[in-house]
């Protein structure tokens, strides 16, 4: 008889997706309610219809483009989507489905939208059937695909054929996108061997790059935006809190030591895949989600940032991958790299673009929890000299761009490591 | 399936690191196909490990297979040079046993065909 390796609360398949599918239903609530409160339900639908005919390349944050009621719609409708798919095919709610569920929310409030993600998983969906295998092995990538749907908003509102042939084009470059980036995803893990937890942002960006020059060559101006929200809206703040207070019960009712078991999460290196749910349970996990969601929030606010919709996209992603590679000792040192480069070239740490530098950055938590804290902290700083400049080259339709960098950081860092390791 | 033979290959290739990084001198492998799947078969002589190790590696090798995870992950198996990466041979198999007589270690693996 063999030892127990994880102690806690056995809560089955069905109460997980009960607490995925609780997420949206919070947004839906709150949708509604700052809808009634504000006085003004209809600005909600309107608001959406804004959202979805923005173009929502980089830094698009429908906080600003919708408002308040009609992004947390969004969201909901978007997590909706993703939690009726993972039901339906009867995913495992494992680490790597967390932490890509919690991207997806965290982005619709800056990229992703109800229209703009539907023609990638359309072209997954043909990608399956080419390849006669099962959609559900491909829901993952797709979920994390949807960092290109930027692409599908941009053609569609370019006004390059007229509006009927521009959402045509935009649709088929969304089922192109989903066709490809399966196998495109899984060669280019190779480059960074791991080290870089948002792959799919690496991939984008290369795709990005692709697509951008193409559409550049055809006379389609592709730069970033900058629309953001600069003020904080309480509620906004206030259900952010409350998100992170359920994830800290739910990890202490799924397993009353969490607390004392939390430190077995910090020896893992964090390298993909490293599945949290499976190595010390979802009760610890979801301690360390909310650990990290809580100290992500309270810096962007002690430093005077706005959790705007870049900003809830970030955190969203950190507590995300709190299921899926990293903690507190292993994103620390990366963070301390970046925020000390900005110190040294005066950016101003309260910034919008700072703020999601630092949070997108844990990205590369398995170079600190592989090589050490004083690796990690100049792979932090080599992430924050590459990310201010990487996004001009897909012109901000990769809305991971912080991946992307990360990709790239990763990929020279590694190897120039090793030529210094002896055996 | 896509790449079968391939992710036979790092299946083998992340056992055999994980044997060699706890010190293995002498290692039989035996690789059997046949129509139900691939079966893997390890042996590791005059091995010392301790009851926790085959707990956790146990643990860790029968977290079920996970389509989904292998179909995204599977290159990274055998690339790594800790062998850390036995959670994502857990992924790709549907059954482990593992069994210690006196002084060796015997790992059999099952990766069934869908």
């Amino acid at each position: 008889m063999r030892r127990q390796i994880v102690n806690e609360k056995d809560i089955g398949r069905v109460f997980k997706i009960d607490i995925l599918f609780a997420v949206p239903i919070f947004f839906l609530i709150m949708s509604i309610g700052y809808g009634i409160y504000s006085k003004d339900l209809m600005s909600m639908f309107t608001g959406l219809y804004d959202i979805v005919s923005s173009p929502t390349i980089l830094i698009t944050d429908f906080l600003k483009v919708g408002g308040v009621s009609s992004s947390l719609l969004n969201v909901a409708l978007v997590g909706f989507l993703n939690v009726y798919i993972m039901n339906k095919y009867k995913l495992r709610i494992n680490g790597v489905l967390i932490a890509g569920f919690f991207t997806v929310i965290g982005f619709s409030f800056f990229g992703k939208n109800i229209y703009n993600i539907l023609p990638i998983y359309l072209g997954g969906y043909l990608y399956t059937r080419y390849q006669k295998i099962h959609f559900k092995d491909i829901i993952i990538v797709l979920m994390f695909a949807t960092a290109l749907a930027p692409l599908i908003s941009e053609i569609s509102f370019s006004g390059i054929l007229g509006p009927v042939a521009d959402i045509f084009l935009a649709i088929l470059g969304g089922v192109f996108i989903g066709f490809v980036i399966v196998p495109l995803s899984s060669h280019m893990i190779k480059f960074h061997d791991g080290y870089n937890l948002y792959n799919i942002g690496f991939t984008a960006g290369i795709i990005g790059t692709v697509l951008t020059s193409i559409l550049r060559t055809f006379g389609v101006v592709v730069e970033p935006v900058y629309v953001v929200s600069e003020s904080n809206h309480l509620i906004i703040i206030i259900m952010a809190f409350i998100i992170l207070g359920a994830l800290m019960a739910l990890g202490l009712y799924i397993n009353k030591r969490a607390i004392l078991d939390y430190r077995k999460i910090l020896k893992y290196k964090g390298r993909l895949i490293t599945d949290f749910t499976h190595l010390v349970g979802y009760g610890v996990t979801f301690v360390n989600m909310s650990i990290l969601g809580l100290i992500s929030i309270t810096y962007v606010l002690l430093v005077g940032g706005v959790v705007n919709g870049p900003v809830l996209a970030g955190i969203f992603t950190v507590v995300g991958f709190g299921a899926f590679g990293k903690h507190v000792r292993n994103v620390f040192p990366i963070t301390l790299g970046v925020i000390t480069v900005a110190l040294l070239f005066g950016f101003e740490l309260s910034s919008t673009g700072v703020i999601i530098s630092i949070l997108f950055s844990t990205t590369l938590a398995p170079i600190a929890g592989t090589y050490g804290p004083v690796v990690g902290f100049f792979a932090g700083m080599l992430h924050m000299f590459l990310v201010q400049n990487v996004g001009i080259i897909h012109g901000g339709i990769n809305l991971y761009n912080n991946g992307f960098a990360g990709g790239l950081v990763a990929g020279v860092l590694i190897p120039i490591i090793d030529a210094f390791e002896k055996e | 399936m896509h790449h079968e033979m391939k992710k036979v290959t790092v299946i083998v290739t992340e056992m055999m690191t994980m044997l060699m990084l706890n010190g293995a001198k002498e290692i039989d492998i035996k690789i059997k196909r046949t129509d139900i799947g691939t079966e893997f078969t390890f042996t590791h002589y005059d091995c010392h490990y301790d009851e926790d190790f085959i707990d956790r590696l146990e643990y860790n090798l029968n977290t079920q297979r996970q389509y989904e995870v292998e179909g995204y992950y599977w290159q990274l198996a055998g690339e790594d040079e800790s062998g850390d990466e036995l959670h994502l041979v857990g992924a790709m198999i549907d059954e482990a046993e593992i069994e210690k007589d006196e002084e060796n270690l015997h790992i059999h693996l099952i990766r069934r065909t869908i």
